[in-house]
């Protein structure tokens, strides 16, 4: 009897492409068992696959009284350059704009408690996460996934991340229209697409419904689009380059009006200007803010706008308009009034948790996540909760909570109650003891401070005082980061805080930055103004400082933003003066150790972060698939299935020649005859694929058999046919390699033509 | 669901539950640390302690290694001390479930020694493998007598013992209460 295995029992449910991205997947770590494959290569792949770093996979850890090393049973085997293949790393589920199925919902529950520690984690880009995977595990992940309808592709690495988007999109009172279709669109177009696999850094996409409201953060992503009507017309406002990290960079304006049907293709143009001329040798001035720097945003118009003039019409810019306007989701149980008689505890979790939908007698329920983190019987409780009352409408928030959409007013009470049994009733949501953070020094690599212990500490605390607190404090935001990256948001918060690390004494000690200021509403319009550090043990004192400060000193109905703004940064300083300062380690060692963490602090545990990807050429994926091809190939050569193994030969001469074809700057096609065309006039004309020796004998391997027949000729081939067309594949791809070499990394593009006239695709001045 | 089938399962869990619990379960965040810094776990790499305890009947407080996790597990409302096999051990689920039992008796019997106080008369043991072990009758009915013999293994072959399934037919994992009549204290166990 065969072995049960996910690939057997799910069969048909993962479809087809994913399928064989899995297969491949799971090739790929075979290889890197073995000795073939690099563990650059490997680890951007890897990456490209959400499969991420965790802390401490370099092996080595602090256990409080110095650097020890972890002796993981593989040995020297590593999954990328300085990480230890066995050692425990984040599968990363990337969930365009947040919408979550209730089977989805449970099967990520089922891997976090069969692969993982049993906790799902919320993110601040709507992904969720699941920490302590090996690496070996994340094959039948992908695909139990694959079978509900989730793709981990491009979740990290140097590619489009997840496109988030309002979480409220289709049911706001204040959207101009629904952007989940659009967000949808753009998400499934570039996702795998070639003109994105080339990026020097990781490009991040945001979708928002109107520009009064903070949902959809546009102004720090690399590409927002805000929703807008212009003579009844839909369309969207492009905004492109901005960013948080170290400098936060608020985005410009690309188009003020781009419409519907322009969307896709611009956005691919802005993809393409920025895979052709973006940074890539310097990870630090990689993100295509550096390039708009460099640039300026009115060349960069001009390079957007030349570079979609001269695109090959796609039908799939537009073919998502003909099914836009039916409705999304649909709800399962009628619309109804809100009860008046219901548990005071239940108002006051509606004044914060509940907010009514455009649809009249129907609600959007958040529920407020501890620091972004479900339990896996969580996770099974809430998708029976949502096949009950809303039906498929789960959307995860950028402030790492839940919101169910379409809760009938009459169900909320009982919809309440039931979350009261699971230990999510608590009300709050997006005010002061909604605290959001990163991971920071709990899983990642590049945190300095303990972010999660400080937010669970601060949680925790205004949790409790949350009743006797101002009301001009309640609606005040926290949010913290572990490092300068920036993942927690805390530039766009009102209160942030920023991990970093300060010497005294000659000890190390945690402290965070305070951040006063930012703003979360229209779409994250500015950013918090840096005061200073104050230690880490010292930051609850440090709110209850600043708070208490504001409703003393708050003149009539001043913001927060305008009160720090007034009052100044010296006079803030003046005020946290006081607990700037630790004590020393002889009179409170406490100071010297991390929230959550008894060991003495240190950075010593800081990895190389892998947000930055592994800068590998686009090509160099091209032509391990080929190799892969090829050695498939062979297999079937052995096995006596002479013909397919031929098809497959010639396949791999194909993959060969698009990967190099596309390096040198050429929109090509998957169709053989579109890959030979280009081939042709670009690497055998030109004499670039030439052998020094050979001249193009390598060449004319491609050409010949490709004029002989298609694949499906191919698999006609008797065995000798088959082997010598495998021989012939053989050296193609070895001549791609050299090539490659020839051409280098960075090749000399072929200008683009003139800009032809385009009204709808220039982008406004 | 053979029995075949069911042995070929990798991933075993086994809760022994608190009769005296932490005072606050971060007490245990530092034991769980010093255990790393002492190789506490034999023939185990333990990695670092992670804080879950905000977590509604969640994970606790989780002792992460490579091959097994260890968890100061809140789930049911009751702390116990979860030992979880996730990877990197030869032979059958039987053999797996035994070691299991004695690795967990061995931890808490450590923790003993920290102030707690654990019963070895309830244990609840799940097999967190749905591929292998889905929460069906079947699997249930294959999944007891390998259940029993790693019992006997660990508290004797004259032990009397009840084994309960749970939560039948949800989405949790296929889940056994076992039940040991006037067990042992944990430390004669371990």
């Amino acid at each position: 009897m065969s072995e049960r295995s996910w690939k057997s029992t799910l069969g048909e449910a993962i479809p087809a492409p994913l399928g064989e991205e899995i297969d491949a997947w799971e090739a790929q770590i075979e290889l890197k068992k073995g000795p073939g494959m690099d563990d650059r290569i490997f680890a951007e792949t890897r990456l490209r696959r959400g499969v991420y770093g965790q802390r401490y996979d370099n092996g080595l850890r602090d256990d409080g009284t110095g650097q020890k090393p972890l002796e993981f049973p593989c040995g020297d085997l590593k999954k990328g350059p300085d990480t230890v293949f066995d050692a425990p790393g984040m599968q990363r589920i990337k969930i365009p704009y947040g919408r979550i199925t209730a089977e989805q919902l449970d099967v990520m529950s089922d891997l976090a408690e069969e692969y993982s520690d049993r906790i799902l984690h919320v993110t601040t880009r709507q992904d969720i996460q699941l920490h302590f995977v090996h690496v070996e595990d994340t094959v039948d992940m992908h695909r139990r996934l694959a079978a509900c309808g989730i793709t981990t592709r491009e979740a990290c690495g140097n590619s489009v991340r997840n496109v988030t988007a309002c979480q409220f999109a289709g049911v706001c009172n204040t959207e101009s229209f629904d952007v989940t279709p659009y967000a949808d669109a753009l998400t499934q177009f570039l996702l795998g697409h070639p003109d994105v696999q080339d990026f020097g850094r990781k490009f991040k996409i945001a979708f928002s419904g109107c520009h009064g409201e903070p949902c959809g953060l546009v102004t720090f992503h690399d590409l927002g689009a805000t929703a807008v009507l212009k003579d009844g017309k839909r369309g969207f406002q492009l905004v492109v380059g901005g960013g948080l990290g170290a400098v936060p960079v608020e985005a410009k304006i690309l188009m003020d009006f781009c419409p519907e049907e322009e969307l896709l293709p611009v956005s691919q143009a802005v993809c393409r200007v920025f895979a052709r001329l973006g940074e890539k040798q310097s990870r630090a001035r990689a993100r295509i803010k550096f390039l708009i720097q460099k640039e300026g945003i009115e060349r960069f118009r001009e390079l957007v706008a030349e570079e979609r003039a001269q695109l090959r019409d796609d039908p799939r810019w537009t073919d998502f308009l003909d099914t836009l306007h039916g409705p999304i989701e649909n709800p399962i149980r009628d619309g109804g009034a809100l009860p008046e008689a219901a548990p005071p505890r239940f108002h006051e979790w509606a004044k914060t948790n509940l907010r009514p939908q455009v649809q009249e007698g129907y609600f959007v329920a958040t529920l407020t996540l501890p620091l972004g983190d479900i339990s896996s019987e969580q996770g099974w409780l809430l998708a029976d909760l949502a096949r009950k009352y809303t039906g498929d409408s789960i959307r995860a928030t950028v402030e790492q909570n839940l919101a169910f959409r379409w809760l009938s007013g009459a169900d909320a009470v009982a919809f309440w109650e039931a979350l009261d049994t699971m230990g999510l009733a608590q009300a709050g949501a997006s005010t002061i003891n909604d605290v959001t953070s990163c991971p920071g020094t709990d899983t990642c690599k590049l945190g300095i401070s303990a972010s999660r212990g400080l937010a669970g500490e601060l949680r925790k605390h205004l949790t409790v005082i949350r009743d006797q607190l101002d009301p001009a404090v309640k609606p005040l935001r926290i949010k913290a980061s572990g490092c300068f990256n920036s993942c927690g948001q805390h530039h766009v918060a009102d209160l942030g805080f920023l991990g970093v690390s300060r010497n005294v004494g000659g000890r190390k000690v945690p402290h965070f930055n305070v951040v006063l200021g930012g703003q979360w509403t229209e779409n994250a319009k500015s950013y918090g103004m840096v005061v200073g550090a104050v230690p880490s043990k010292n930051v609850p004192q440090a709110v209850e400082l600043i708070t208490a400060k504001f409703v003393a000193d708050r003149q009539e109905d001043e913001s927060f933003q305008a009160f720090i703004k007034r009052i100044g940064k010296g006079e803030v300083r003046k005020l946290l003066a006081p607990i700037t300062k630790p004590p020393s380690y002889e009179e409170d060692p406490s100071y010297y150790s991390d929230w959550g963490d008894p060991r003495e602090y240190t950075i010593g545990d800081l990895g190389i972060g892998e947000c930055a990807g592994e800068v590998v050429p686009f090509v160099e994926f091209g032509i391990q698939a080929a190799e892969q091809q090829l050695d498939q190939a062979q297999d079937l050569h052995d096995v006596g299935e002479h013909g397919k193994a031929a098809s497959q030969a010639l396949r791999s001469m194909l993959t060969a020649a698009q990967a190099l074809v596309r390096h040198l700057g050429h929109e090509v096609r998957d169709e053989a005859d579109d890959i030979v065309t280009l081939f042709r006039e670009h690497l055998h004309d030109t004499g670039l694929f030439h052998d020094p020796f050979a001249g193009g004998k390598f060449a004319t391997y491609l050409l010949k058999a490709h004029a002989a027949g298609d694949e499906e000729f191919w698999t006609g081939a008797d065995a000798e046919a088959a082997h010598r067309v495998i021989d012939e594949a053989r050296l193609f791809v070895e001549a791609t390699h050299a090539a490659y070499a020839r051409i280098g990394e960075t090749p000399q593009l072929t200008p683009p033509p003139a800009p032809k006239a385009s009204a709808a695709a220039a982008p406004a001045e | 669901m053979t029995q075949t089938d069911i042995s070929r399962a990798e991933r075993v869990q086994v809760k022994l539950f608190a009769s005296k619990a932490a005072a606050d379960p971060h007490d245990l965040v530092p034991v769980f640390h010093r255990w790393i810094r002492e190789a506490k776990v034999p023939d185990e790499l333990l990695i670092d302690v992670t804080d879950y305890t905000h977590v509604w009947r969640g994970p606790g407080i989780l002792l992460v290694g490579h091959g097994v996790d260890l968890y100061y597990d809140l789930g049911e409302d009751r702390p116990g001390l979860l030992f979880a096999r996730k990877r990197a051990f030869e032979g059958d689920l039987e053999t797996r479930l035994t070691d299991a039992l004695k690795r967990a008796l061995r931890a808490c019997a450590d923790l003993e020694e920290d102030g707690l106080e654990f019963s070895a008369t309830e244990v609840l043991v799940r097999v967190p493998d749905r591929l292998h072990a889905p929460n069906d009758d079947d699997a249930f009915t294959a999944f007891v007598p390998v259940l029993e013999a790693a019992a006997r293994a660990v508290y004797g072959a004259e032990a009397v013992l009840v084994i309960e399934r749970e939560e039948a037919g949800t989405r949790q994992p296929l889940t056994a209460r076992l039940r040991v009549e006037d067990a042992p204290a944990v430390r004669t166990l371990a």
